[in-house]
C-alpha cells in the first residue's frame, strides 16, 4: 500500500501545503519504473547461442511447403542473416532499457536530492509498488503498469509512462490520495510552478544529498553497450547526458527537474503525429515517425522505447514473411516468464530465492535512505560498497541464477522463474542485514548454486532500519 | 643535594646500546612482491605469477587475485577497468586507491575498452600498460614488451585459467556475428587512438 494521506480534495496543483507529498510521490514514481523496466529486461537473453539459432531456423525453413522449397544453402543464408539481426537486436533492446533504468535512479535520486532540500528525508523503503500489476502513482488516466516480458504490449506500457505531454488536461479528478497528472513532464511543471510562485522556499543544504563528483553516477557502463552487425560496440548514452544535482537553491532545484523531463519524454514535438488531441498515443503513427536524434545528442526514453518498438514490428514482420511455422519470432530471444508473478507462485525450491532477491532488491533501498542521513566516508562506503556491489553484483546475478530455475502454474503451463520485485518485509526487532544473511541461507540450501555470493552479502554495509 | 631519577629505560650518552624492549625480531623478511593486475604490468624481474619472467612489463599474468567484477578487488591498485565506474575510475586501471575502490575485472583481457571517460572506446590494457610504463619512466626503470602487444586475447585467459569472463551482460566480446573477423576488430581495438 502507498502511505500517501489526502491532502485536499482537488489537488490539481502543487502548493506550499501538498509539496512535501508531492515530492514524495515524485520519488515513489520514478521507483515504480525501474522494476517495471527491470524485469523486461532480464527477460531478454542479450546473447543467445547464434549457432543454434542458425540450426533451429535452417531446419524451419527446409520445411517450409513452397515452391520451389529452400535449397540448404538458400536455408542457412537467410537463417544466418536474421540470426545476426536478431542477436544485434536483442542486444540492442537489452542496452536501450538498462540505459533508460539507469536513468531513472539517477531521477530518483535526483528527486530524493529534491524533497531532502525542500521537504525533507526522502522516503523509499517499502515504496516500491506492492503488488503487480500496479499503476503509476497518481497517473490519470490510471496507467496500469506490469512485471512482463518484452513484447509489443510491454513496449506500447513504456511509451505511456513516458510520452510527451500536450496541452494541459484540465479538471482531473481525484480517483486517489495522488496529485493527479496525465504525463510525468506536467507532473513535474506543476512542481516547479509552485517552486516558482514561492520563492522564499528555503533549501536545507546541510542535509546529505546523492552529489556529483564522487563516483555514484555513471552515464554508460558495459551494460548500457551493445555490437552492432560487424560486432564494433554502440553507447546508448552520451557522456554529457547528465549527472547527479547537489539542490541549494530554486536554480538547481529547476535543473534537476528539467534534467528529469529532457531525459525522460524529450523535446516537444510540435503537432506530434503519434498524439492525438486527448494525449493519447497512435501507434501506427509512431512506427512510421522518425526518432533519429541530431548527432551528439542523446535519445530521450521516450524515443529510445519508440526505437525498440519500431526495429521489434519489422523484424517480426520479417520473420513472419517466411511463414516459420512453429517458432514463435520472440522465443528465440526472449525467455519465458509469467507476468507479474509473486513469490506466493513459486514452489519450495524456487520461493526461498525470490525471498532473497526481493530481501537484496528492498535493502538496497534502505541503504540509499541512509545515504541521506550519512555524509562523507560513511555515505561514500554505503554507496560504493553497498548498493553498487548489491546492484552490479549481487541482485544482477541472482535475477540471472533464478531464470535458470523452471516451475509449473497450478494450470500447468511451464514458465522460467523470474524476480519478482516485492517489497521485503524486513522485521523491526532484527538488523535488517542479519535477516538477509539468513535469507541466503534458506536460499542456499534451495539452490546451492548461489553460494559464491555468501562473501558478497557478508561484506555488505551493516544499515539499520529507522 | 638534588637528585635525578634514572630511567633505567633509556639509553645513557655512551657506554653499549641497550637491547630491545620486545622479543627478538627475525633478523630478516622476505620482502613482499608488489602485486599487480595483468599481463605485462609487473615492476620487476620475478614478479610474474610464476616468478620466472626476466623484467619488469614481460610478465605474463596477474597476481592480484582474480575477479570478475567491480569493488570485488582486495586492496590498492588490485581493480581493473572498462566495465563500470565513473571517468575518473576509468581513468586508473590498476591505480584504485582502496580496497574495493577498484573498477572492474581483473585480469583484464585485450577486448576490454573503457566505457566512459577519456579513453572510451579504446583499449582498457593499453591504458593500463601506459599507465605502468610512465610509472616505470619516473622511476628511471627499464621496460620490456609485454608477451602480447595489446594484453591477453580472452580465448588465451580461458585457455590459461580455465574459465574466464568478466561481469556484464553485452554478450561476447570477441565473437562474429557471421558478417565480421574478430581478429580485424581485435587489431582495430588495438590500434585505435585517440581521436
Amino acid at each position: 500500500m502507498i502511505h500517501q494521506k489526502f491532502f485536499g480534495e482537488k489537488p490539481e496543483k502543487v502548493t506550499l501545503d501538498n509539496l512535501e507529498e508531492a515530492l514524495q510521490q515524485a520519488i515513489e514514481i520514478e521507483i515504480s519504473t525501474i522494476p517495471t523496466y527491470l524485469y523486461t529486461y532480464y527477460s531478454i537473453n542479450r546473447a543467445p547461442s547464434q549457432q543454434l539459432m542458425i540450426n533451429t531456423l535452417t531446419n524451419a525453413l527446409l520445411q517450409i511447403r513452397k515452391q520451389p522449397p529452400y535449397n540448404f544453402d538458400e536455408a542457412t543464408a537467410i537463417a544466418l542473416d536474421i540470426s545476426a539481426d536478431l542477436m544485434v537486436f536483442a542486444n540492442k533492446a537489452g542496452a536501450l532499457i538498462m540505459s533508460v533504468a539507469i536513468e531513472e535512479m539517477l531521477h530518483m535520486a535526483l528527486s530524493s536530492n529534491l524533497k531532502q532540500a525542500v521537504a525533507g528525508m526522502p522516503v523509499l523503503n517499502g515504496r516500491s509498488p506492492a503488488t503487480w500489476p500496479a499503476e503509476l502513482p497518481g497517473h490519470q488516466p490510471p496507467l496500469k503498469i506490469n512485471t512482463a516480458r518484452l513484447s509489443m504490449k510491454q513496449l506500447e506500457t513504456f511509451l505511456n509512462i513516458e510520452k510527451p505531454m500536450k496541452p494541459k488536461q484540465k479538471n482531473l479528478k481525484l480517483r486517489r490520495a495522488y496529485i493527479p497528472y496525465p504525463t510525468i513532464g506536467e507532473f513535474y511543471e506543476m512542481v516547479v510552478d509552485c517552486l516558482e510562485n514561492n520563492p522564499d522556499i528555503r533549501y536545507n543544504t546541510h542535509s546529505p544529498q546523492l552529489v556529483p563528483g564522487k563516483g555514484y553516477y555513471a552515464q554508460n557502463n558495459i551494460d548500457t553497450i551493445y555490437y552492432d552487425k560487424q560486432h564494433k560496440p554502440v553507447f546508448t548514452n552520451e557522456d554529457n547526458s547528465g549527472d547527479l544535482i547537489c539542490v541549494a537553491d530554486k536554480t538547481s532545484a529547476l535543473d534537476a527537474i528539467n534534467l528529469i523531463v529532457e531525459q525522460g519524454e524529450g523535446q516537444l514535438v510540435k503537432n506530434a503525429p503519434y498524439l492525438d488531441d486527448e494525449n493519447n498515443l497512435i501507434f501506427s503513427e509512431l512506427l512510421r515517425y522518425d526518432f533519429t536524434p541530431k548527432e551528439g545528442e542523446e535519445s530521450s526514453h521516450f524515443e529510445k522505447f519508440a526505437e525498440i518498438y519500431q526495429m521489434y514490428d519489422a523484424l517480426e514482420t520479417r520473420y513472419d514473411s517466411y511463414n516459420i511455422e512453429n517458432i514463435n519470432f520472440s522465443d528465440l530471444f526472449v525467455t519465458n516468464i509469467a507476468n507479474n508473478p509473486a513469490t506466493t507462485d513459486y514452489p519450495a525450491h524456487i520461493a526461498p530465492v525470490s525471498d532473497l532477491i526481493n530481501g537484496v532488491y528492498t535493502y538496497i533501498f534502505v541503504m540509499i535512505e541512509e545515504c541521506y542521513r550519512k555524509s562523507g566516508s560513511t555515505q561514500y562506503e554505503t554507496f560504493m560498497f553497498g548498493i553498487h556491489k548489491s546492484m552490479i553484483f549481487i541482485l544482477n546475478s541472482l535475477c540471472g541464477d533464478i531464470m535458470k530455475l523452471k516451475y509449473k502454474t497450478t494450470e500447468g503451463i511451464e514458465y522460467n522463474a523470474a524476480p519478482t520485485f516485492e517489497n521485503y518485509p524486513f522485521s523491526p526487532l532484527a538488523r535488517p542485514k542479519s535477516q538477509l544473511q539468513n535469507l541466503y541461507k534458506a536460499a542456499v540450501a534451495a539452490y546451492p548454486s548461489i553460494s559464491y555470493l555468501g562473501d558478497r552479502i557478508n561484506d555488505l554495509p551493516d544499515v539499520d532500519l529507522k | 643535594m638534588a637528585t635525578i631519577d634514572h630511567n633505567k629505560e633509556l639509553s645513557m650518552c655512551g657506554g653499549t646500546t641497550p637491547p630491545p624492549a620486545t622479543p627478538g625480531a627475525p633478523a630478516s623478511i622476505k620482502p613482499p612482491v608488489e602485486l599487480h593486475v595483468c599481463m605485462g604490468l609487473n615492476a620487476c624481474k620475478g614478479h610474474d605469477r610464476t616468478g620466472s619472467n626476466n623484467c619488469a612489463g614481460t610478465g605474463f599474468c596477474a597476481t592480484a587475485q582474480q575477479h570478475n567484477c567491480q569493488t570485488l578487488n582486495n586492496c590498492r591498485g588490485q581493480g581493473g577497468c572498462g566495465l563500470y565506474g565513473d571517468a575518473l575510475q576509468q581513468e586508473n586501471p590498476g591505480n584504485n586507491n582502496c580496497a574495493w575502490q577498484g573498477s572492474c575485472a581483473v585480469p583484464i583481457q585485450a577486448e576490454r575498452f573503457s566505457t566512459l571517460g577519456s579513453n572510451k572506446g579504446l583499449s582498457t590494457w593499453k591504458l593500463a600498460r601506459q599507465l605502468f610504463e610512465k610509472r616505470m619512466r619516473e622511476a628511471n626503470r627499464n621496460v620490456g614488451p609485454a608477451p602480447f602487444e595489446c594484453g591477453p586475447p580472452q580465448n588465451w585467459l580461458v585457455t590459461v585459467l580455465g574459465s574466464y569472463d568478466s561481469c556484464g551482460n553485452s554478450g561476447d566480446k570477441r565473437c562474429s556475428f557471421g558478417f565480421n573477423n574478430p581478429e580485424d576488430n581485435a587489431k582495430a581495438l588495438c590500434e585505435r587512438k585517440s581521436e
